[in-house]
Order: structure tokens, then sequence, then C-alpha cells
């Protein structure tokens, strides 16, 4: 670390650490091996705190922040793995299942899929809130991609990487609630798109098994989300 | 010539309901584990042992989740006769594929298995007759219905996970699939 540089102290999980100012409190988590849950964080895309399981508490302020979109200030006391962090981040886990239609056993991310990670890490064994089945469309007709809503979590990484990588902006968002949704362009068929360049990040970035190539079966998926970081960081490398 | 009292063995039923039952198959798999499960407990009532009505048991194994009327009535007896309820598998813990038919009216269910059905070479009907069960609108995960005293997620779960569940139950410990990192969907 360079000596003239001006570093802050923050404590985190009563562990006392010296920081740079400027970057969030997740990164600096990730950087000392402090666990973070996380869903809709990519490393390469701006971050925007949609999935709250990054929640931290700090002291002096009331409300859970987000890790990944709050900036470490100078003599911050974080706190990460509480018993109410936990109750929550086991409640949103929870909520991401009980919303769509997760079916682990015909899913074709069944084994390679952040969820199910994360729901083994949050110890959840069932579902305490009624599910609410939702009718969902399967959008099958892009010719090399799949786009299943039923399993989708809204975690709009697809989105930001299509919009910030890609710069092609083919995924946006629709509706609120649990109406919300992903859609093609204005809420066309993805083989219609216009904007679509049919480069297949967002199938990368996708975390369950919402987007996926059709080449594969069930439980065959791989996806390689850290490319998209990968190849952010290639882009500023100067030749 | 002396026998063991029997009182002090538990007592074991393993139920199917709306599922595959491929739970039980996996119940199958734990092999010749089967008689230290044997040794402390005798299974009183199981798809693989005959069609009596549920007795009062220690410990039930339900697999399956709640899809018809008939259905509904069963679970309502083994809460009452059992003491311990174990959903047993994904569908009975989140109905996971009998609930894939949640999405649809249930007319439509019937007309896609019977009557659009591409085997068909006649035209089909929906079968209606009094002894058949009745299918409810929604299927619905054990808990939704009854009070459940303990899950073991999977589709199917592994063998380890139901030796390990079933062993400590019957040596009065509560198993902790989290801890143990038996957790499994799918």
């Amino acid at each position: 670390m360079n000596c003239y540089m001006n570093t802050i102290p923050i404590i985190i999980d009563d562990k006392k650490l010296e920081v740079d100012p400027g970057k969030t409190i997740l990164e600096v988590c990730r950087e000392n091996e402090i666990e973070i849950l996380t869903m809709c964080h990519l490393k390469g895309v701006l971050d925007i705190g949609a999935c709250r399981l990054c929640l931290v508490e700090i002291e002096g302020v009331n409300k859970l922040l987000s890790a990944c979109t709050t900036k470490v200030a100078a003599n911050m006391i974080i706190r990460t793995n509480t018993d109410r962090i936990k109750k929550y981040q086991r409640i949103t886990t929870e909520l991401f299942f009980a919303e769509r239609n997760h079916v682990c056993a015909v899913c074709v991310a069944n084994g390679k899929c952040e969820l199910q990670d994360l729901g083994y890490k949050v110890g959840l064994d069932h579902i305490r809130y009624p599910h609410l089945f939702p009718q969902c469309e399967v959008d099958t007709s892009h010719p090399w991609y799949v786009m299943d809503h039923n399993r989708c979590i809204m975690c709009t990484r697809c989105v930001r990487v299509c919009n910030e990588v890609e710069g092609a902006h083919n995924w946006d968002v629709m509706n609120r609630g649990h109406q919300v949704r992903v859609i093609s362009d204005f809420n066309s068929p993805w083989g219609e798109s216009v904007t679509c360049t049919s480069c297949g990040k967002c199938l990368h970035a996708c975390p369950t098994g919402a987007i996926w190539p059709k080449a594969i079966v069930q439980g065959q998926l791989q996806k390689n989300p850290g490319m998209i970081n990968e190849l952010v960081e290639k882009r500023k490398m100067k030749l | 010539m002396v026998k063991y009292k029997k009182m002090s063995k538990k007592k074991l039923a393993t139920v199917w309901l709306g599922g595959c039952s491929g739970c039980h198959m996996s119940l199958l798999d734990i092999d010749e584990r089967i008689l230290d499960v044997a040794k402390l407990a005798d299974i009183v009532k199981s798809p693989i042992v005959d069609g009596k009505e549920m007795p009062e048991v220690d410990i039930a194994l339900v697999e399956g989740s709640i899809t018809s009327d008939e259905h509904f009535r069963e679970i309502l007896h083994i809460r009452k006769k059992a003491k311990t309820l174990i959903a047993f598998g994904d569908c009975a813990v989140m109905t996971n594929v009998t609930g894939m038919r949640n999405y649809f009216p249930l007319k439509e269910v019937f007309d896609a298995a019977y009557v659009n059905a591409v085997s068909n070479d006649t035209e089909g009907q929906v079968p209606g007759h009094p002894s058949l069960l009745k299918l409810n609108d929604k299927v619905v995960p054990l808990q939704e219905v009854v009070n459940v005293d303990f899950v073991i997620p999977g589709c199917p779960p592994s063998a380890d996970t139901i030796f390990y569940v079933l062993f400590e139950f019957l040596n009065d410990r509560l198993p902790d699939l989290g801890k143990a990192k038996k957790l499994k969907y799918g």
C-alpha cells in the first residue's frame, strides 16, 4: 500500500482494519475474507442493492444497510453476523423460493445454482411462507438461449451486464411488486429483439436457471460469472 | 427362553402420498444400515409392508404432497397417530414437481393428461369413477395442513441423510441438517 495514501480506521466484527476510503463495505469484507452473502452483486457491473442479502448492522444507524452500496466511513463499527442479520438472510432466501416456481429437481441449473448454494449456506430446510405459484412464461423464441421466468429472482444482473458491458440494453424491467418481470426490448419475444447481439453475457451473469443455452440438458449447465469482470478489466488495459 | 421386551422398540411408519415413491427408493438405498434401524424400531406401516390402517407410531416419514381429498384425510389421521411427523422429500416439504400443476386450472391439467394426450388413439375422457380420489385444485405441502415436526428436503434425499435423521430420532436426539451439511434440494 502506498504510504502517502490516507487510510481510515473501521471495525468489522470486532476486527480493526485500516482501509482505503471510497470503497464499499462489501469490497472491504471480500478483501479481508469476511463472508457476506450476495445474490445481485456481480463483479464488473454496478451494484444496486436489490437482493438485500448483504445487509449489515452499523452502530448508530437504526436501519440495516446493504454492504454493496454503502461506502466505508472513518470509525464505522460494522457487524455482519449477528442473529438479527442471520434472521433476515433466512427470510430473504425463503421469499426468493416462495415468489416464483423454483423446482430444483427439474431445473437445468440443479447443482450449479447460486440460489441453491445460498439456501445451503443459510440452512434453509423448508419455506415458512405460502408459495405464490405464479403462471410464468418460458421464452424459447431465441435461436440459442432460453429465458425461463419461473426461475428468475430479479437480481437484474442480466439487465446490468447487457447495458453496461455489452452496451446493447436488450433487457429491462417491467411492472412492480410480485408482477415484476425482466423483459426483452418492449416486452416482445427475445427472438424478435432488434437490440440483442446474442453475445451470451446475460447467460453467464444469471445466478439461477433463468437464462440458459438450449444446447444443454438438466444438470449440465456451466456458467462463468467471473468472466464478466475479466472482460471489464481487460478492456481497461492500455495496449 | 426369555424374550426381549418389545416395548422399548420404537414404531416407525413410512407413508406415500402425492409423490413418485423416489424417496422410498432412496430409503431402501440405506442398504444394510436398515438392520441398525430394525434393531431400534419396528416398521409397522409402509407401502412395502401392507395396507393396514396406520396404528399409533413414534415416527412417521411422509413422502409426497397433499393433492387430493384422500391425502387430506390421510394426513390428518397420520398427525393424530404419529408422535413425530417428518416431511420426507421435496414434494412433502415444498410441493416440488407435484406442485407444477398449480400454475394451471385443474380442468386444463386433466385435459392435458387424458383428452389431449398424444398417446390417445380415440377421443379421450377424464375418468370420474366414484371410487377414485378427487384431486384438489391446488397441491399443498404437508405444513399447510398439519404441524410438521421435522423436514428432510431433497429430490430424493440421499440415503445418508435419511439414515442420519432416522438414526438420530431413534436415539432420541434432534438432527440438524444444516450443521451436518446434509441439505439438498432437487
